[in-house]
């Protein structure tokens, strides 16, 4: 338990060789604006194009941090926060490989076995191997605990049986990392969960839509009936899932991706409103960009201490609560200083009008997905040593 | 922070918790000078530590120095610190005559006026909000120069003082004065503007300071204070309130460390934005959490939290730091927007 006195963060310093990269990944996404691939999008959210993906595969910069012989590059968690913020900022739709260079592949290296790890990682370094996150249900979403799908053990491997829900992507990706029940755990609430690799194309699986109330089909909903998997797809002991689960969200909870959401409607903005804006408008945008230069300080921090191995479980769900919250302020405040400055009348800040309206519709998910800002609040409140 | 910032800061703390009281905040609000706090500073070499090693500081760094005003603000410690550190060494910076004891100062952008030389300045404007103004030995005026920054030195005396006060009770004096006898210095090699960030920076570490003792406090009342059988701090509603004080407590004190190691107009106005935030957030949960006692004159709480009240909008106000960031960036197009605010963002390393 940490105490509320020793809650600080130290000053990142990036390192020489995180500029050069910076340099690399904004001529890249030149590039991708030059030859036309990278339009100024219209939409919220990641896109899903493995060509893209490939694209930045062929740089190496999925897996950049992984050890070489995974097919990484054994760079530092800093330089991947560079490459992470510079891709999210312009909007390159990163979805197809974000779950697996984020969360799968370092649940892999971490607590996987030799296999697994020659298995999985250099694909997914490559760009050919995309996952996604199999954790909540439709009775255990904020209560992940009280998930129900279970793996029984059987000769040679694991039959899988249950439903997952809000998986994004898994209608278009490889492989599920499932969280399951493999044994009762004997009354202790967060014992005998496993977690398994589930190929998607695996007899019994069966994966059907979710359309979102913004129009899009980004989740699902993921049936497992007796679904066999072989005993290599568990990943670390069996009984130890919770312990993994908790590592991988704080992986999942501090980087940029949840302070940038909705970040290019700032740049549509400031791409339309002069110098001559109203005081108020000024005023209201000036604070918003003080609470991002904020957020990308205690974000980079966060690197700093995934870098130095420290755990970062209080701080990840620190950024996580402030940088969700703000992602929805910016499409507020975007929206009322479009409205006082009168930027989409008669058919002009057309671009602007359509991204205002996808964030609008896209905002209340932004402090559900990845752990309710509730649940993240009770974290920091545990942290902070009152419970 | 640093081996040497964390060294700055135990000492500050030592000394802060033998000099300083809760009874010199009440003092202050009767225009009493903290002098055993400002004693204890003189003695530890604190007062003088900004100012270049040769003429007797350490010439410590803005980070440091920092280091040193956080802990103050957590003490609640009054009297013009800020001003005197600042002061001392524009004093030795201009090789202007030292000063002993506390002063205070004011930023004036404006180019008329004395100039080095000048024995007498006619009609001086008349100063609003100067802090302790009527109190010290000397006051400085702080104005742009065509060479740099020209520092106007008076005595409180010659001016005519009208006392006022701000929500700490700390006295803020308005100043008028005809024919004022001045000594007038100048600093070739400092910006105005760049002076008024360093100011801006000072006061945010104060307000830090103030906002994480009112973090700390809080979540150790809560688990003091029982209601209904149990301590506040296991109903949920109050730990919800208790993270979002942590969240902002944490956001104030990393964007005010990137300022101070690397005061750029982008880092120093997010800081002086985000840190009203915070203050707001602050002033509003600990006193919630801490119900009636909170309220009471004879609780500590009220000397932190009317300083935050006191201190957001000194040296360049809220609204002038928000608009001075968005101004950096409108114009802009679509593309040219991240790299713009994402480098003037970064601190460099030291």
């Amino acid at each position: 338990m940490t105490s509320a006195s020793s809650l600080r963060l130290e000053l990142p310093s990036l390192p020489a060789a995180a500029e050069d990269l910076r340099r690399e990944v904004r001529a890249f996404v030149d590039e991708e604006r030059a030859t036309g691939r990278l339009p100024p999008p219209r939409r919220v959210g990641l896109g899903f194009c493995p060509d893209t993906t490939r694209r930045i595969a062929e740089r190496g910069w999925i897996g950049l941090t992984w050890p070489k012989p995974y097919g990484g590059q054994a760079r530092s968690a800093l330089e991947r926060y560079v490459v992470t913020e510079e891709l999210l900022a312009a909007a390159l739709p990163v979805g197809a490989h974000w779950v697996a260079d984020r969360q799968s592949g370092p649940v892999i290296l971490r607590f996987g076995n030799e296999e697994q790890k020659r298995e999985y990682l250099p694909r997914i370094a490559r760009g050919e191997c995309f996952f996604c996150i199999g954790m909540s249900e439709p009775q255990a979403g904020s209560d992940l605990a009280a998930l129900t799908s279970s793996a029984a053990k059987v000769a040679g491997g694991w039959r899988i049986n249950g439903r997952k829900i809000w998986t994004t992507n898994a209608h278009r990706v490889h492989y599920i990392i499932a969280l399951v029940r493999t044994s009762p755990g004997d009354g202790a609430r967060h014992a005998g969960f496993s977690q398994l690799i589930v190929d998607l194309k695996a007899p019994g699986v069966s994966v059907s839509p979710i359309i979102g109330m913004h129009g899009d089909h980004d989740f699902n909903e993921v049936l497992f009936e007796d679904v066999f998997v072989p005993d290599e797809a568990l990943i670390g002991a069996e009984g130890n899932g919770w312990n993994q689960v908790s590592a991988e969200l704080a992986f999942e909870r501090s980087g940029p991706e949840r302070w940038l959401s909705s970040f290019r409607l700032i740049c549509e903005l400031v791409d339309v409103l002069g110098a001559d804006a109203q005081p108020s408008s000024l005023e209201a945008l000036g604070r918003l960009l003080s609470h991002l230069l904020t957020l990308r300080q205690l974000s980079m921090s966060v690197a700093s201490m995934i870098q130095q191995g420290r755990p970062p479980n209080l701080e990840a769900a620190i950024v996580k609560d402030l940088g969700t919250k703000f992602e929805q302020e910016v499409v507020r405040v975007v929206r009322d200083i479009t409205s006082a400055e009168n930027l989409t009348a008669d058919g002009r800040g057309e671009r602007l009008k359509a991204l205002l309206i996808h964030g609008q519709l896209w905002a209340p998910a932004f402090t559900i997905r990845g752990g309710a800002n509730e649940i993240l609040r009770g974290i920091i409140a545990k942290g902070i040593g009152l419970r | 922070m640093s081996e040497t910032q964390a060294f700055f800061r135990e000492t500050a703390e030592r000394v802060l918790a033998d000099s300083v009281s809760e009874r010199d905040a009440e003092a202050a609000e009767s225009r009493k000078l903290p002098e055993a706090l400002f004693a204890a500073l003189e003695e530890t070499g604190i007062l003088s530590m900004m100012a270049p090693a040769d003429v007797g500081g350490v010439d410590a760094s803005l980070a440091d120095t920092a280091a040193i005003l956080q802990a103050a603000g957590a003490a609640a410690a009054p009297g013009p610190l800020l001003e005197t550190l600042l002061g001392r060494s524009l004093l030795a910076r201009s090789g202007a005559e030292a000063a002993a004891g506390p002063l205070t100062l004011v930023f004036w952008p404006e180019a008329d006026g004395p100039l080095p030389g000048d024995r007498l300045w006619p009609q001086p404007p008349v100063l609003h909000d100067v802090p302790w103004g009527g109190l010290v030995e000397r006051l400085l005026i702080i104005a742009p120069s065509a060479r740099g920054v020209r520092i106007i030195a008076s005595q409180p005396a010659a001016w005519t003082i009208e006392p006022g006060a701000d929500a700490a009770g700390e006295p803020r004096d308005r100043l008028s004065a005809a024919n004022l006898p001045v000594q007038v210095t100048e600093i070739a090699d400092a910006g105005f503007d760049e002076l008024c960030r360093t100011a801006a920076v000072m006061r945010a570490a104060q307000l830090v300071g103030a906002l994480e003792w009112c973090f700390h406090r809080s979540a150790e009342y809560v688990m003091e204070r029982k209601q209904f059988g149990r301590e506040l701090g296991k109903f949920q509603a109050v730990q919800q309130m208790l993270a979002e004080l942590a969240d902002n407590a944490l956001a104030a004190a990393a964007i005010t460390d990137a300022a101070a190691a690397s005061p750029s107009r982008a880092l120093v106005a997010s800081a002086r934005s985000r840190i009203a935030d915070a203050a707001d957030a602050a002033i509003t949960i600990a006193h919630q959490v801490h119900g009636a006692i909170g309220f009471s004159r004879e609780y500590a709480l009220n000397h932190r939290t009317r300083r935050l009240m006191a201190w957001r909008d000194d040296y360049g106000s809220v609204h002038h730091w928000r608009r001075g960031l968005a101004e950096e960036f409108v114009g802009l197009t679509r593309d040219a927007f991240w790299p713009a605010v994402a480098d003037a963002g970064l601190s460099q390393p030291a």
